[in-house]
């Protein structure tokens, strides 16, 4: 998992509210660095690092939410959430099946049936959620979001 | 689970008394869940203490160089109490779907009463580390 970037500037002794805007506009530059790929079944890493970043986006928009104004920041929140949501809902099944899948050596034979139909359904799943997030990572779509963070990063109250 | 709301935070202010209002904030919320997460059969609530180690983790992410080597340690502490809580709750989402599966669901069983194990102990350990952490809210430091 990719560590935070460090905030050039950070200050703890600066206004609340240009702090908030030198982590928003850090934090979401991060989220964009790890979209390549990350619909890629075969490196289920690339979706963790974008899904990480994505989480440090939202808590930093939550941290800092008296600091911009409320209507830009709902719908920026409302936005970065549904990202979370769709990244999360993928994840979720990657490491499920990762983890059946390190299980079928030591499960007994009887079962291995029904632990491959499991790990199938959670493949079918997966498809599902790459499927659904797909128009969430269009490059077009995250260029969009990328110009709203920073209109928002822009109207912190300083 | 929603966060609860910080009352005070003044964006003209600066960061570091807004800082601490807000990780005492969210430190007191981690700790709210303790008393039922502590019962090995509250997966719920071992859910929502999940989320909020998970705030406060990220909240330390941000502010914690304002509170020093003691933000530090907190934040470590909050990142593997949601590591293991997340676990726990993994098991928890397969087994009823491993339902019929019963050599799998027996390790699911083992795992998490291991993974439970873990999460009292890292707990217990916490203690300290909280108690720096809210001592250095109060006396904030030079960034």
């Amino acid at each position: 998992m990719a560590r935070a970037r460090e905030v050039p500037g950070f200050d703890c002794e600066e206004p609340f509210a240009a702090a908030a805007a030198r982590v928003i506009e850090v934090r979401a530059a991060e989220v964009f660095a790890h979209s390549d790929g990350v619909l890629d079944l075969g490196d289920i890493e690339r979706l963790h690092d974008m899904r990480v970043a994505t989480r440090r986006l939202r808590a930093a928009l939550e941290v800092f939410d008296s600091c911009f104004p409320r209507k830009r920041h709902r719908g920026a929140l409302k936005r970065v959430r549904r990202l979370a949501d769709a990244l999360g809902e993928r994840r979720d099944r990657d490491v499920a099946i990762e983890f059946l899948v390190g299980l079928e050596a030591e499960t007994p034979e009887p079962d291995r049936a029904a632990l491959r139909a499991l790990v199938e359904r959670l493949r079918e799943e997966q498809r599902e959620a790459n499927a659904a997030l797909a128009p969430y990572v269009k490059p077009r779509r995250l260029k969009k979001l990328r110009r709203r963070l920073r209109k928002l990063s822009r109207a912190a109250k300083r | 689970m929603k966060a609860r709301r910080v009352e005070g935070l003044d964006p003209a202010a600066p960061l570091r008394p807004n800082a601490a209002r807000l990780v005492r904030a969210r430190l007191d919320e981690l700790r709210s869940f303790a008393p039922i997460a502590l019962e090995a059969p509250a997966s719920k609530t071992q859910h929502d203490m999940r989320i909020a180690a998970k705030r406060l983790r990220y909240a330390l992410e941000i502010v914690g160089p304002c509170f020093g080597p003691e933000a530090d340690a907190a934040r470590d502490v909050a990142r593997r109490l949601q590591g293991v809580l997340g676990e726990i709750h993994d098991c928890d989402v397969m087994l009823p779907r491993a339902r019929g599966i019963e050599s799998i669901r027996e390790r699911l069983r083992e795992r998490r009463e291991r993974l439970f194990g873990e999460f009292t102990q890292l707990w217990r350990d916490a203690t300290p580390v909280w108690a720096a952490l809210e001592r250095a809210l109060q006396g904030g430091r030079r960034a």
